[in-house]
């Protein structure tokens, strides 16, 4: 079979591509950008549209002109269109949509507080994207020609997530681990166990309970896929499942940003209780990049608890297998090999996202004891020491403080002109942050800190790339949405569901407030 | 009216269930019925979201549901066969994937009927997957007479 196919959309769409770079680097589009604030995108305008722009008009050149034989060339090449028209869509609303609706948004006036409505509905480039994929899928379909493609949004999330590994110390994966071990333990299971039980009392078939249990409990969609053939499923009843997950999925993404915001959730809070409430993972992370678009800390606690979810599919699929065959004493069904499904349903791109920790803990993206990509290191030119003026007004109100820490890292400073520790450094962060000296010197602290702090050039990288492979791993993972499977939710199932996800997003909402700071 | 063929669309629910018995009891012995089985197109999306799994565990899910969706049609037909054969009515059957009224159209331009037979859509609050047939898209598509059988429920 031939898969790609003769046509001139990706000619057309590399030449769009081509044309922003164009319009944005030549100054062209200035009026345009300048209207939607969003400067800071040029740069992306400029480097992925001529890079994307290329790849698009000479493989394009080739789809639409060229010969085509069966084969991997084929095969692989034909996927570009739909890679490229998922990246043009994702793109389109990261550089233009999502500044358009924060300009009529502000234009509005604020709504909660200073917040205005778009940042109180998470309606950032992410989750405009995931909506501009549900519509694409919904209203125009799924061109043929980008059918094959549109499956590369895995594939971007994947690698997403695998790169993330880079953004984390082993302290904060350490606490993250443990937490989202105890949450996702506890939730999962429950949510497990609520539905197998709820499924009894309401006396649906086993195969019901066991495939909707999966979904709910676990990682919504994928769990169910995972789990269908091992309990036996009917058409119907994954029919059902899917459809009720997706409705559930989909409304939690947007509603959980606005709660969280009505809540004013830390980032480390929002993390976690989408990470536990949120059955699909995908929307775990879209809720996640909703919630704080402009940075990566809510994304890293939600990825570590939809890795640690992910972990927990081979043991829920294998607790399903015992229990079905049990429940059913049937020997009919398929046979369980505890190491077939370990290995087969084991998340490879997991390993991934410990390798790239590992390498980054080893100090080859930036030095070993980074957190968040910046690092310390007090080896200063000497034009960066602290000026005679500078020490003088530190030394004049050193007085001011008791506590003996504090002391001992200001004299160290006054001493040496520069921070000499790491420990020093986070002392005297201690300091300004506790407001205890004048403005003058305080000012003095923030310089002498921001000197010996450096940001890794590779790790800045490495998160804008994150940031783009999940706008574009969401947008097209929303084209993979439609409002047929999620039309298909309804009966036991939706009751079960909605009683069990609605009990698993308050009780996970309620000790999260209880229980989890913003400090890990 | 007496039709000797019909044209049946059924997937084995109650109200399919109700148009079949009314396609049998019109033809009676001697006619010709053809059963088609549509398996709606909203099956193409049933992975909806789904990103974590691997190529095999996917490939698996995919193989499951076409193995499934086979057996559940199988056993459908089955019984509507031997409900035709002991009525002495010949029976054939097809099977399409779409959309149910284009798929139900295309068969009907693909053959010869007196008649084109289907249930009604169940009444709101009875169990049931939601009805994808639309009638309207049917109506204006068929050049054959067309009748839909009250839901039993």
């Amino acid at each position: 079979m031939v898969y790609t196919k003769k046509h001139p959309a990706l000619l057309i769409m590399g030449v769009i591509f081509v044309a922003i770079a164009v319009l944005a680097g030549t100054g062209a589009a200035d009026g345009i950008i300048g209207f939607l604030k969003a400067k800071k995108y040029v740069g992306e305008m400029v480097g992925m549209g001529y890079a994307f722009g290329a790849i698009g008009v000479l493989i394009g050149a080739w789809h639409w002109w060229g010969k085509h034989e069966e084969g991997n060339l084929d095969y692989y090449m034909s996927s570009i269109a739909g890679g490229i028209f998922i990246l043009l869509i994702a793109m389109v609303v990261r550089w233009y949509g999502a500044p358009l609706v924060a300009v009529a948004s502000k234009g509005l006036g604020p709504v909660m507080g200073a917040k205005y409505l778009h940042d109180v509905l998470g309606l950032n480039y992410v989750v405009l994207g995931i909506l501009a994929g549900i519509i694409t899928v919904n209203v125009f379909g799924i061109p043929k020609w980008a059918e094959n493609g549109v499956r590369l949004s895995r594939l971007g999330l994947k690698t997403g997530v695998i790169l993330l590994g880079t953004l984390y110390s082993l302290a904060e994966l350490a606490a993250l681990g443990k937490l989202s071990a105890v949450m996702v333990g506890f939730f999962v299971l429950g949510a497990v166990g609520m539905v197998l039980w709820l499924g009894r009392r309401r006396k649906i078939p086993n195969s019901m309970g066991g495939v909707l249990s999966a979904g709910m409990g676990v990682c919504g969609v994928s769990a169910t896929v995972a789990a269908a053939p091992v309990v036996q499923a009917k058409s119907v009843e994954i029919a059902y499942t899917i459809g009720t997950i997706l409705i559930w999925g989909v409304g939690c993404m947007f509603l959980f940003p606005v709660i969280g915001h009505l809540l004013d959730l830390g980032h480390i809070q929002f993390g976690a209780w989408a990470g536990t409430g949120i059955l699909n993972s995908a929307q775990v992370a879209g809720a996640a990049l909703a919630y704080q678009p402009d940075g990566i800390e809510t994304l890293k606690v939600a990825e570590i608890f939809n890795i640690t979810r992910v972990l927990f599919l081979p043991i829920i699929v294998l607790w399903l297998a015992v229990w079905y065959v049990r429940l059913e004493e049937t020997t009919a069904g398929p046979q369980v090999n505890v190491g077939t499904v370990i290995f087969e349903k084991f998340p490879v791109f997991v390993l991934g996202f410990i390798l790239m920790f590992a390498l980054s803990s080893t100090g080859v993206f930036a030095p070993a004891q980074h957190y968040k990509g910046k690092y310390f290191d007090n080896d200063i030119a000497a034009g960066k020491l602290l000026k005679d003026e500078q020490v003088a007004t530190l030394g004049a109100e050193a007085g001011k403080l008791q506590r003996a820490d504090r002391k001992e890292a200001l004299a160290s400073l006054i001493q040496n002109r520069k921070v000499m520790t790491i420990d020093d450094e986070t002392v005297i962060r201690g300091i300004f942050n506790a407001n205890v000296l004048s403005k003058d010197a305080n000012k003095v602290l923030k310089t002498a800190t921001k000197v010996v702090r450096h940001t890794a050039k590779k790790i800045s990288k490495f998160r804008q790339w994150i940031t783009l492979l999940f706008a574009f791993g969401l947008t097209g993972l929303g084209m993979q949405i439609t409002l047929a499977a999620m039309k298909q939710a309804g009966g036991q199932p939706l009751v079960i569901g909605g009683i069990v996800g609605t009990t698993k997003a308050v009780l996970s909402l309620i000790v999260i407030l209880l229980f989890v700071s913003e400090t890990i | 009216m007496n039709p000797r063929s019909i044209l049946l669309a059924s997937h084995g629910s109650d109200g399919a269930r109700a148009a079949e018995e009314a396609a049998l009891d019109l033809l009676g012995a001697g006619g010709k019925l053809f059963h088609l089985v549509v398996v709606p197109d909203f099956w193409k999306g049933m992975t909806g979201d789904d990103w974590l799994n691997n190529a095999v565990t996917r490939a698996r899910f995919g193989k499951y549901v076409e193995d499934q969706l086979a057996r559940e049609i199988g056993l459908e037909v089955a019984r509507l066969a031997r409900a035709a054969e002991q009525r002495k009515i010949a029976y054939e059957n097809g099977v399409s994937l779409g959309k149910p009224a284009d798929c139900l159209a295309e068969a009907e331009r693909s053959g010869t009927y007196d008649l084109v037979v289907v249930g009604a859509p169940r009444p709101k609050g009875t169990p049931g997957l939601r009805s994808r047939m639309t009638p309207e898209t049917l109506v204006r598509a068929l050049k054959t007479p067309l009748l839909v059988v009250p839901h039993p429920g």
